[in-house]
């Protein structure tokens, strides 16, 4: 090749990096206000948590280290002194570990979260494994309604337990008919333990089925060819992927069990007091000093768990750049004839789903129907008076009485208002969170602070620091109404939408994010185009547990509405609660409906969106019928079923 | 609607801050519209006043005042109710509300206690000794030493019980002393003294039977009988209701509202322990800084009228404060009185009862 013609090439490639440039550089400018859209959202996020959460909570948290205005640590040391609440802790050589009360509140209130985040933990694994591992009628529905529990006002709890499991409950009654003796389960621990399981189970389930559905089929398929047993595949494959969800899922349930307040005394009654209790009542005696540092102190251990948790998470994320989910097998053979059908593990797996069907029957269909029961019956007789209550409360209430209608008209707004903020929120915060280092650690733990502080202390400061507000260059700014309430659902909201999105942007591999940018994208379009298709049962999952928040949300709501009218559901089920059920059931029987319809349809509308992202294949799991799109794989990759040998029909 | 909701989605506001560090009150949300003409009086009061499932007098009381009155009456009913506007006073932040509906011993021993916090230095009440009517009250329901409570009725905390439990051979004890025997075990359900009124009442009703060194012993005894104390009085009445335990500590007008249901009054019997029960008296006052003072003791004075006091008696079903309030002969029936009633006074309470609260809650939770 001749000099000359070297020269040319050179200057036609130089030309051609310049105009390449030139492109870039045009496009960079073109997509300005879309490289902006991530940081405004992170920082319009911080803002909303620093005016919405921060501030308000400081505004209670400040009593925990002053006394009459100065500087003082008195209040925290009164209580780390006290064995009442510290137990053998106040008392240094005694360590009488073997009693309860030897474990002073604070560590009973563990005890108690322990007990029922294992509970929690062992009635929601198999509810993930169920929903992500069979195909059967009505499982999307059926997933979609898994987290109904977690918004039911506790008030309704409480009736729906009784109702079933009480002296005259239920299950007594069919005891009895069957001619076995009754059982007194109400009110002890074993009750506030089921409780807070029918709470968080479903929270379990539903954050591991998602992790479920992200497994990577293809993974277990290699592990199998490489000669690993079914048993070893799934433990070495799939465990280490469902591990992370399992543990958020248990670290919440804790955080939450932790501060339970008033299923413990309704359930478990005043000799089970928790930290929460305690600090309830110092709060409505008003000495604010001893409720700030039981708060300060329950918000403490709160967060020292959650950093342990998300530090586990950074460390056990697994980068992985596609996703095929694992192909779900009939939970009904439909080919009863043929002789695969009727192998020992094949019945075996699915008498565990219904044996744990009745569980759930038990445990969760119970007192959701008896709450529905108690609003239908009267003295063992059917009547729709409570219904008529709530219609002639609609009609003829005064304007300061609360109405059925826009109760339920309110939430679904909240709902879907606090959806609008949370979600972006949530998955701008995550994009924020993955990076390494320790700011970003920091960042990561402030984000989910709204979890471990108490509702009736995050409602006092609202109350104080929106409601009276601050005085700002001589005016006296206050925030309440319809958009304080959405802001304050929405951050309670987004650390749902983060926990589930955060841990799944984590896993995907840097290079699909990289090869993106490479092309032109911003990394809002990288994130929208590329990464939240790839992890979108995460997406909708959080997205299902911000409307749930919102929903069953109390605290915040009836602080800032400040008698307008923007009450929701469980403030109508709790203002229609009196001597006789019949009212309270029958608006929780109407929360009930509006919920589970808007969680079908909000799965739905997620789910049927997938599709517009153009890479359906890889997600069979959102999209409608993932067994006949996936049809193929069924043969294959199935860890714990036959090889080779699916349920097709 | 529009206006409305334009109106409430405007949540920010601003308002000018005066020299004396308080704010002007600018008509917000809460003010749910104002007739032509007249004043408008703001009380504040307890949600189940305004708004409960069976009856309250809210509604009818409005109704009642508008007619009478050139004004228009509007509710507050925040869900911390008096510490709501005892948080005002402290932070320094006026309030719209003219007069609270609703104080008792307790709450005015709270109002009084948080004294001379932050921008809380003036009374928070003003004295009603020149509300006109004043003198009918009945003398054994006064509360307040300081003439600012008005006492608008009272009621009694009783045992309620079933007759029908144990088919119909179940019969609840007469005293404190049989209620703490291994016959009843059991068999009682209470309320936590620290989170409801009912739990509160039926606790000082036991310090006043056994003093207050001898009551911690009385409820160890209950509790080693199997008292179950659950949190709130609706909790506890709805696990009643769900035959949990045939007695359970409540109102003694229960049959008013079991009557008026058609329900079987066997399930809703009412006990006096030691031919007792704790009275409850509920009473009204008048906010210091009111901007209608006369207005506002017009209204004390107009529930202190003989019609009125028996229209809130049979809507909030409680019990009148004045001697000659007409109620009908049902109303009578049905709802109980006791023989001998037993409160404990401001200057009894003072300084006590938090201590007397603290105690129980550490003695029963413990083991």
């Amino acid at each position: 090749m001749s000099r000359r013609r070297r020269r040319f090439a050179a200057a036609v490639r130089g030309v051609t990096e310049r105009l390449r440039r030139r492109v870039a550089a045009a496009r960079r400018l073109r997509d300005r206000p879309e490289r902006l859209v991530l940081p405004a959202l992170a920082a319009a996020s911080a803002s909303l948590l620093l005016v919405v959460f921060y501030y308000p909570v400081a505004t209670v948290f400040v009593d925990a280290v002053t006394v009459d205005g100065e500087v003082s640590l008195a209040p925290l040391v009164d209580v780390v002194s006290d064995p009442f609440y510290v137990g053998w802790l106040a008392e240094p050589g005694v360590p009488g570990l073997g009693e309860l009360s030897g474990l002073g509140r604070f560590g009973f209130t563990a005890w108690q979260a322990a007990l029922s985040t294992a509970a929690s933990v062992a009635l929601g694994l198999p509810g993930a494994w169920a929903l992500a591992r069979f195909e059967f009628r009505g499982r999307r529905t059926l997933r979609s309604l898994t987290i109904l529990p977690f918004i039911l006002p506790s008030m309704l709890v409480v009736v729906g337990f009784y109702a079933a499991f009480g002296a005259d409950g239920t299950l007594n009654t069919l005891l009895g008919a069957v001619g076995l003796p009754t059982v007194d389960l109400l009110p002890s621990l074993s009750a506030v333990v089921v409780a807070h399981a029918f709470y968080n189970a479903p929270l379990v389930t539903r954050v591991v089925t998602a992790a479920y559905e992200r497994v990577d089929a293809g993974a277990v398929e290699t592990a199998r060819a490489l000669g690993a047993s079914r048993r070893r595949a799934f433990l070495d494959v799939v465990v280490p992927q469902l591990l992370p969800a399992v543990l958020v899922g248990a670290t919440l349930t804790f955080v939450f069990t932790f501060a339970s307040f008033p299923i413990i005394l309704a359930l478990g009654g005043t000799r089970l007091a928790t930290v929460e209790v305690l600090l309830f009542s110092a709060i409505r005696q008003l000495e604010y000093g001893e409720a700030a540092a039981l708060a300060v102190l329950e918000t403490g251990l709160s967060l020292l768990l959650t950093a342990a948790y998300l530090r586990y998470e950074r460390q056990s994320q697994t980068e992985r750049s596609a996703v095929r989910p694992l192909p779900r097998r009939e939970l009904v053979p439909s080919a009863w004839r043929e002789r695969a059908t009727w192998t020992v593990r094949r019945l075996g797996s699915r008498a565990a789903v219904v044996g744990y069907g009745l569980i759930v029957i038990c445990v969760f269909v119970g007192p959701l129907v008896s709450v529905v029961y108690e609003s239908l019956v009267i003295d063992g007789r059917l009547t729709t008076t409570a219904y008529e209550f709530l219609l002639t409360r609609q009609q003829t209430g005064a304007s300061f009485q609360v109405k059925p209608w826009p109760a339920v008209r309110n939430s679904v707004a909240f709902g879907v208002a606090t959806l609008a903020v949370a979600l972006p929120a949530g998955v701008a915060v995550s994009v924020a969170t993955t990076g390494e280092g320790r700011w970003s650690r920091l960042v990561d733990l402030l984000s989910v602070a709204p979890f471990a502080v108490s509702g009736i202390v995050v409602g006092l400061g609202l109350l104080r620091g929106l409601v009276f507000g601050a005085v700002v260059f001589g005016y006296r700014v206050t925030v309440t109404g319809p958009v304080a309430i959405t802001a304050a659902h929405a951050v309670g909201a987004y650390p749902f939408v983060v926990r589930n999105v955060a841990p799944a942007l984590g896993e995907l591999d840097d290079r699909l994010v990289e090869s993106a940018r490479s092309l032109g994208a911003s990394r809002a379009r990288a994130l929208v185009d590329v990464e939240l298709p790839l992890i979108w049962p995460g997406v909708l999952a959080g997205a299902a547990f911000a409307f749930a928040v919102s929903v069953g949300e109390f605290d915040a709501t009836v602080v800032l509405a400040e008698g307008g009218g923007t009450y929701t559901m469980p403030v109508a089920v709790e203002r229609y609660v009196g001597r006789r059920l019949g009212p309270a059931t029958a608006m929780g029987t109407v929360l009930l409906l509006v919920t589970a319809v808007s969680f079908v349809v909000l799965d739905r509308v997620g789910g049927g969106g997938v599709g517009g992202f153009g890479s359906g294949g890889q997600r069979g799991s959102t999209g409608s019928g993932g067994r006949g799109s996936t049809g193929s794989d069924e043969r294959s990759g199935d860890p714990d079923g036959n090889p080779g040998r699916g349920d097709q029909s | 609607m529009g206006t409305g909701a334009a109106a409430m989605l405007a949540g920010c506001q601003t308002q000018r801050v005066e020299e004396s560090g308080g704010t002007e009150t600018a008509t917000q949300g809460t003010t749910t519209g104002t007739a032509a003409g007249g004043e408008t009086l703001v009380v504040a009061t307890y949600s189940s006043f305004v708004d409960a499932p069976s009856t309250s007098p809210g509604a009818w009381l409005k109704e009642q005042f508008e007619s009478e009155f050139d004004a228009t009456l509007v509710y507050q009913t925040p869900d911390s109710e008096i510490n709501y506007y005892l948080e005002r006073a402290i932070a320094g932040v006026d309030f719209e509300a003219d007069a609270y509906v609703g104080l008792d011993t307790e709450k005015l021993l709270r109002v009084d206690g948080r004294r001379g916090e932050g921008e809380y230095t003036d009374r928070l009440f003003r004295s009603a000794a020149g509300v006109s009517g004043r003198e009918t009250v009945k003398s054994g329901i006064e509360f307040d030493p300081e003439d600012r409570a008005v006492p608008f009725s009272t009621g009694y905390i009783s045992l309620v019980w079933d007759a029908t439990a144990d088919d119909g051979a179940f019969t609840a004890p007469a005293t404190f002393e049989e209620l703490a025997q291994p016959e009843t075990a059991g068999r009682l359900l209470a309320q936590n003294p620290a989170s409801s009124t009912t739990g509160k009442a039926f606790m000082l009703h036991t310090v006043d039977q056994f003093g207050a060194d001898g009551f911690l012993d009385y409820w160890d005894r209950l509790r080693e009988n199997g008292v179950t104390v659950l949190g709130e009085w609706s909790d506890s009445y709805s696990a009643y209701s769900n035959g949990e335990a045939p007695m359970v500590v409540s109102y003694s007008t229960d049959q008013v509202f079991a009557n008026r249901a058609d329900q079987n009054l066997d399930r809703h019997q009412i006990r006096f322990l030691n031919d007792q029960a704790y009275a409850n008296p509920e009473g009204a006052a008048l906010f210091r800084e009111t901007d209608t003072p006369a207005l506002a003791e017009g209204f004390l004075s107009f529930l202190l009228e003989p019609e009125i006091q028996a229209g809130i008696a049979r809507r909030n079903v409680t019990f009148p404060a004045i001697p000659d309030a007409p109620l009908s002969e049902t109303y009578d029936e049905y709802a109980k009185e006791p023989p001998e009633p037993v409160t404990f006074s401001y200057q009894e309470l003072e300084g006590r009862v938090g201590g007397w609260t603290d105690e129980w809650t550490r003695r029963f939770t413990e083991g």
